[in-house]
């Protein structure tokens, strides 16, 4: 099973990386993320502002972003470039393939968030150089740091392999989890505001009074919670005969 | 006694009202060739999806490389190859890169892989290309290539399905030659469908007719010829009416007459001879100028098969 998910995995990261520097505009796409999010903002970012928790977010969400394009090319482009069949007919077993997959469009999403927030970190402190380096400072920051790409990450994926498995090709999924991406965003921005009133006072009490720290812990609860139970609906869903005969 | 690769029993596949197989019972033994003939949607790749355990039956069983394909799916695709309706390429990837997933699936060690990687691409013409992604390359060289990735960890069973199809004649001839070559070097069975009948008599030494999910026929290609193909008389001339025609059909020795392209074709019953329907011919004022005999090709006895199951 291990030497399996490597496997795939190996295969995914060599698909991930050659689709996106194969000639055209498409290779410059993640330098471009990193270059704005990671030098054109923390420029004119104060220290403080940067290297805030919430600041944190930026980076989280934009890993999440990015793999709603590298999931659904990996699940609905195997069926539509006509390979997945045999790489069903071949000796992996089901879980490798599936968790290898997800595991390199993870890996991908993750490695650009770290990217933009080390780019970020040089950025800050070369325009604000006073003879020592400035860095994250708090608890919740670290947390965000290690536990935010992957559980959204994984919430993003595993949505994603439910929507790629139900999508005609790899334009209809993109499209598909694009546009669900940002209801949902728009939904938590704008929907906080139409919450009955006693709601809004006791998130507001928890917003006020939990630390960063353990509001950051509790987050992280709710989407590990969310993202096992989106991992067993994808574990029963990405069955070999059904993926056959789809 | 010959060991079996393939034993399945009254094999049977339903898909809502469709019966894509239907009470196939077959054996294909160790080491053959063996192909799997039947026009498109006659139920080939259904059968080579229930054989490698992809699928199961509506009933029936069958056992490949002695493991049962209901239960033992996993060993069968471990100890098997397959190159499917598609080539199942990673276009991306180089084709070293292809070869190389492959060879990792298949748990090959990594100095023997190299070195396998190296005979395939070497024997196929494509060892200087290796480095290339696939998506730069020919139809035929992919399609070389996806002959290889099955053969790479030297399978004891390979399923081919239409491995030339969609292929120019020159290519399809290179490919059937280097099929031919890999095969009897490796040793082993080969699994192949294909509606090419010259393919399948070059290559296999044991052939099965399918048509809608039903075994028509199984049998060596010349067992097939001798059986059902009759003896073909192609006669050069002018003058064959329709009155001719009639005439000769209402011949006890005629099974079939026709004319195609101005030549009189007719299929004579096995062991009788030409010579009374060109005396009837020459009667009913036709001019025979040329006569060849000769034995039903595979391509014959199919297109008799797939006649007389149709008339049934």
């Amino acid at each position: 099973m291990n030497a399996d998910f490597i496997t795939v995995l190996w295969k995914e990261w060599k698909e991930i990386v050659l689709e996106r520097s194969a000639s055209g505009a498409g290779s410059y796409r993640p330098l471009i993320l990193v270059a704005v999010l990671g030098i054109f903002v923390p420029f004119k970012m104060p220290p403080e502002r940067f290297f805030s928790a919430a600041q944190l977010l930026l980076p989280t969400f934009l890993s999440a972003f990015v793999i709603t394009a590298v999931i659904a090319d990996s699940f609905a482009g195997e069926r539509e470039r006509h390979t997945l069949e045999t790489l069903l007919a071949s000796r992996l077993s089901d879980r490798s393939i599936l968790f290898g997959k997800i595991a390199a469009s993870m890996a991908y999403g993750w490695l650009m968030s770290i990217a933009c927030i080390v780019a970020g970190t040089i950025t800050v402190n070369v325009v604000n150089w006073h003879g020592e380096i400035l860095i994250y400072h708090d608890a919740a920051s670290w947390l965000i740091i290690a536990l935010g790409p992957p559980l959204m990450g994984g919430l993003i994926a595993t949505v994603g392999v439910l929507v790629s498995l139900h999508a005609a090709t790899v334009r209809q999924a993109q499209q598909t989890l694009a546009v669900g991406f940002m209801v949902v965003m728009f939904g938590i921005i704008f929907g906080s505001t139409m919450l009955p009133a006693e709601w809004r006072i006791w998130f507001g009490k928890i917003l006020f009074t939990w630390s960063q720290a353990n509001l950051a812990l509790a987050a992280a609860s709710v989407i590990l919670a969310i993202d096992l139970a989106l991992l067993g609906a994808v574990m029963a869903r990405f069955q070999r005969a059904r993926l056959v005969l789809d | 006694m010959t060991e079996l690769a393939i034993q399945a029993q009254g094999l049977t596949r339903t898909f809502g009202a469709v019966r894509a197989l239907d009470d196939l019972t077959v054996e294909v033994p160790a080491g053959s060739v063996f192909g799997f003939l039947g026009p498109n949607g006659a139920g080939k790749t259904t059968t080579i999806r229930l054989l490698l355990g992809l699928i199961e039956p509506t009933s029936g069983s069958a056992k490949v490389l002695g493991f049962d394909t209901r239960t033992q799916g996993d060993e069968i695709r471990a100890r098997s190859g397959a190159l499917l309706e598609h080539s199942g390429l990673y276009e991306r990837l180089s084709a070293e890169d292809n070869l190389r997933f492959y060879g990792r699936v298949a748990h090959m060690p990594k100095a023997q892989l190299e070195q396998r990687i190296q005979e395939l691409l070497t024997h196929l013409g494509l060892w200087d290309r290796r480095k290339d992604a696939v998506v730069k390359w020919s139809r035929g060289m992919k399609q070389k290539l996806a002959i290889a990735r099955p053969l790479l960890h030297r399978p004891g069973l390979v399923f081919l399905d239409e491995p030339t199809a969609g292929l120019d004649p020159v290519a399809a001839a290179s490919l059937r030659d280097d099929l031919a070559a890999l095969a009897s070097r490796q040793g082993a069975t080969i699994f192949l469908t294909t509606h090419n009948m010259a393919e399948a008599e070059k290559l296999c030494n044991l052939v099965a007719v399918i048509r809608q999910g039903k075994l028509l026929a199984v049998g060596s290609p010349a067992d097939l010829r001798s059986r059902g193909g009759g003896q073909r008389t192609e006669i050069s001339g002018r003058g064959f009416s329709d009155t001719m025609l009639a005439a000769l059909r209402q011949q006890a020795d005629v099974s079939q007459a026709s004319v195609e392209n101005g030549r009189l074709m007719l299929v004579l019953k096995d062991g009788a001879s030409a010579a009374p329907v060109v005396s009837l011919i020459v009667r009913e004022g036709g001019e025979v100028q040329e006569v060849r005999s000769g034995q039903g090709s595979l391509e014959d006895v199919f297109l008799t098969l797939m006649d007389e199951e149709h008339k049934s």
